[in-house]
């Protein structure tokens, strides 16, 4: 097997791996920074997308319509929630969040279940991405191509949301000085409720990405979770580039780690994860938690 | 404060128990202490020194499967394989703490969490020590010391639990009331003051996990005899978040709330899944309301029905 | 030999020097006052001679003893207690638990798992003995987040009074007081300090406040000292009151 081959599959693999994380790593630290909410149910929402997907493929026929609707879905049901629990909590300390996100994760997970049933559910990959693709004489499937690519569109169309439009300009300032951006006229709280929903809504997007690759399934959320923190933690919580650059960090990790050491990749998360936080407490890019 | 009163009260009914209560009864009972045991070690980081921790099953985890190989493959007596499995689990948790503290709030409790997945993901590996997915089966209950076997009847284990649980309450009363026990309530009210003030508050929260985890580990120690078996689903996440759970809803602080919350969730559990098997969506809701409206958990609400006067917290 | 020596004490943020250079002695039984504009590196010093940051450069020594570099909690064992400038009490102890507790730091055996009659007691005799030097015996069974803004200043200084120290570090004690509850709080600190057997370092913006209470000054300026010596002195010095723009009276 070509070294070059092999090694460019495998970079490439470890992209749309970063790049599905990232989908989760971005909306939990937009959460985190906008609220100071660690977001337990992240994994859920990450899963209910998965599910939403695979029903809106089934009822329209099409991929690419689940990949706009189921976000919109999951994106409510987080602002919903926001509206009707997180905000009665804003003046507690922020471990109420944590056990009330982690209620939600429970709740999110029955409702699944109950809608959905028990068994892994197949979501097909829409036909024009589902082939193969030779890079280096290595067959490489078309659909990991796609997910890498999204995955740099979206951190692109996030970073110049943030940047340049008036909404990303007013949840960095939130971010900053909340009662600054209260004293100026804007409702804080609109503002809170969006970037809930929005950051949920991501980890829907994210679902739906990756429901063709690894199948829609129960097991999904605690999985997520955990590595959305890992990202997050390594990142650092709050931080845009943090997420990404976690993202990668871990993506590459798991992939070429999964390769040379199939037994250890799991300790490897963790102990870069505990490594990070011994050297820099607020992660590496991180603001104060 | 519950009254010693009481609390004797309670003892005595617990221990007339098995001459009243039918088998399936007794069975519950016994695991409700177990849980009960399991629940008031995590209360004394949660509750009294405000760390929460969402990896707790990692402490069950290592005295569970540390007690199954103890009990299977050496022929330790019972009582001493299960406490011997207790203090690994609390040693164990000095280097698991030490690494925790370096970090601070939902660092930390991440950090929990990681090393509970990681003892998780080790579990599944590891099949000469931990069988793997299918966990430890056929775990006795080896007679004791010098021919004593009581402890292998189902009254007389029953007994050794509740003997365990009153002595572990009576330890952390005495802890929680002790100087060490002011430093946490410190570290609680204001870790930052409490620092200034000349205390090292990381090695005060190093062991209080050692010692919760030792506590937790006893309760899992107690499980693998009681069971029969051990699994993964000891180490997982979930097991974490309800012991989590029994702890806030039972009433975080008070060492005997989460005992409560234990038997409650347990009752509740076996009560719902009779119905329904949704009892998960239950507790995720009781939970959630319980954090909205009662964050001071069912004690805290029988205290105030008790005590409709305003009264100093305790 | 001064009880507190700072040598060439400093302490850079990045491109910013927040202290820069300072020397100075303070004798046993001196109560200094720091004076300053905002932003004068007042409570940087106060948290680089308490450990809670460290040096960039400099020595602070204590009775001879190098304090340079150890962590805060040691410092504080040395027998340097300090208040905070934003008022950090444990809210929901009464003051007696609040003055108890910072004298419980000081025993030897503070850290004991099980009895401790004999360390509550000695805590608790230092406790209240504080808590009475500051005249709050009154309000002593009352949850610390319920007192008034004056007594939680009071019991910030009761319990750093509370661990016995040697050197006590007080930072604007006066602060977000009324009228009436400063004056209160002067006297307070006045009968205390006429004792002489505290060394006291005191930041504070009040001015008359720092003329009753200080035998000497010391006034920093971005970080640096640029007056050192008795009130009348430091009052008339002209450079201190271009600093403070147009002086004061």
């Amino acid at each position: 097997m070509d070294f070059a081959g092999f090694l460019i599959t495998q970079c490439l693999n470890a992209l749309s791996q970063a790049a599905l994380l990232f989908f989760l790593g971005v909306g939990l630290t937009l959460i985190f920074g906008i609220m100071r909410i660690v977001n337990f149910a992240h994994g859920a929402f990450f899963m209910l997308g998965a599910y939403v997907g695979y029903t809106a493929v089934h009822v329209t026929g099409s991929f690419w319509a689940a990949l706009v609707f189921a976000p919109l879905a999951v994106g409510l049901v987080g602002a919903a929630f926001e509206l009707g629990i997180l905000r009665r909590l804003y003046r507690r300390d922020g471990n109420a969040f944590l056990m009330v996100t982690f209620g939600l994760t429970l709740i999110l997970g029955e409702v699944i279940r109950l809608i959905w049933g028990v068994a892994a559910l197949e979501v097909p990959a829409p036909r024009s991405l589902s082939g193969i693709v030779f890079i280096f004489d290595e067959p490489f499937p078309v659909y990991r191509l796609f997910l890498a690519a999204s995955g740099v569109v979206v951190a692109l169309a996030i970073w110049q949301f943030l940047e340049r439009t008036r909404l990303g300009l007013l949840i960095r300032a939130t971010s900053q000085n909340a009662e600054m951006v209260h004293a100026l006229g804007t409702d804080v709280r609109l503002v809170r409720s969006a970037v809930f929903g929005i950051g949920c809504g991501l980890a829907g997007v994210g679902g739906v990405f990756a429901a063709p690759l690894v199948t829609a399934s129960l097991g999904m959320a605690p999985n997520a979770v955990i590595d959305t923190f890992v990202i997050v933690i390594i990142g650092g919580m709050g931080s845009f580039a943090g997420s990404l650059i976690g993202a990668l960090l871990v993506a590459f990790v798991q992939v070429f780690g999964t390769y040379y050491f199939p037994d250890l990749a799991m300790a490897f998360m963790y102990l870069i994860m505990a490594s990070v936080l011994i050297v820099r407490p607020g992660g590496l890019l991180g603001k104060e938690i | 404060m519950v009254g010693w009163r009481a609390l004797l009260l309670v003892a005595v009914l617990l221990a007339a128990a098995p001459l009243g209560l039918p088998l399936y009864a007794m069975t519950l009972l016994t695991e409700a202490l177990i849980l009960g045991l399991f629940a008031m070690s995590l209360d004394l980081m949660v509750g009294y020194t405000r760390l929460f921790s969402f990896g707790h099953a990692a402490a069950y985890g290592l005295g569970a499967y540390a007690a199954g190989n103890l009990l299977l493959h050496t022929g330790l007596p019972l009582v001493f394989a299960v406490l011997l499995a207790a203090l690994f689990s609390g040693v164990v948790a000095i280097g698991v703490a030490w690494v925790c503290t370096l970090a601070t709030g939902v660092s930390f409790s991440m950090l929990t969490l990681a090393f509970a997945q990681l003892l998780y993901a080790i579990a599944f590996k590891w099949t000469s020590v931990t069988g793997a997915s299918d966990g430890l089966a056929g775990i006795p209950r080896s007679p004791g010391p010098f021919g004593i076997t009581i402890f292998s009847t189902k009254n007389g284990f029953y007994y050794l639990v509740l003997a365990l649980l009153i002595a572990a309450y009576l330890f952390c009363r005495g802890l929680v009331n002790s100087p060490f026990g002011a430093v946490l309530r410190g570290i609680r009210e204001n870790e930052a003051k409490t620092r200034a003030l000349g205390f090292n508050t990381r090695h005060y929260k190093i062991a209080v996990v050692a010692i919760a985890y030792a506590l937790g580990g006893l309760a899992g120690a107690l499980y693998a005899p009681f069971a029969g078996f051990t699994n993964t689903e000891l180490l997982f996440w979930l097991f974490s978040g309800q012991v989590l759970i029994m702890v806030i809803v039972g009433g975080a602080g008070t060492l005997v709330g989460p005992i409560l919350g234990a038997a409650f969730f347990l009752v509740v559990q076996q009560y719902l899944s009779s119905y329904t098997d949704s009892w998960a969506l239950f507790f995720g809701a009781i939970f959630i309301g319980f954090v909205l409206f009662a964050p001071q958990g069912i004690l805290g609400l029988a205290r105030r029905a008790l005590q409709p006067r305003a009264s100093k917290p305790a | 030999m001064a009880l507190l020596e700072l040598a060439d004490l400093t302490r850079r943020f990045g491109g910013l020097v927040a202290v820069d250079g300072v020397t100075m002695q303070v004798e046993a039984g001196e109560v200094r006052a720091v004076i300053g504009p905002n932003g004068a590196g007042k409570s940087t010093l106060f948290n680089l001679v308490t450990g809670v940051l460290k040096a960039t450069a400099g020595e602070v020594h204590f009775d001879g003893q190098r304090l340079t570099g150890l962590p805060a909690h040691r410092i504080c064992q040395r027998g340097v207690s300090r208040t905070f400038q934003i008022t950090a009490l444990f809210p929901e102890m009464t003051a007696r638990e609040n003055t108890q507790l910072a004298a419980q730091a000081r025993h030897p055996q503070r850290w004991r798992p099980l009895g401790g009659g004999p360390v509550f007691g000695a805590a608790a005799r230092h406790g209240d003995a504080a808590l009475e030097r500051l005249g709050l015996t009154p309000v002593a069974e009352r949850p610390a987040g319920l007192l008034s803004h004056g007594d939680q200043r009071l019991l910030e200084v009761a319990m750093a009074l509370a661990q016995q120290p040697r050197l006590l570090l007080l930072d604007e004690p006066t602060q977000g007081l009324s009228v009436e509850e400063t004056a209160q709080a002067v006297e307070t600190l006045s009968g205390l300090l006429s004792d002489g057997d505290l060394t006291v370092l005191l930041v504070e913006h009040d001015m008359e406040v720092v003329f009753r209470l200080a035998h000497k000054i010391t006034v920093l300026h971005r970080g640096a000292v640029i007056a050192d010596g008795p009130p009348e002195m430091v009052r008339a010095d002209a450079g201190v009151q271009a600093a403070y723009l147009g002086g004061f009276d």
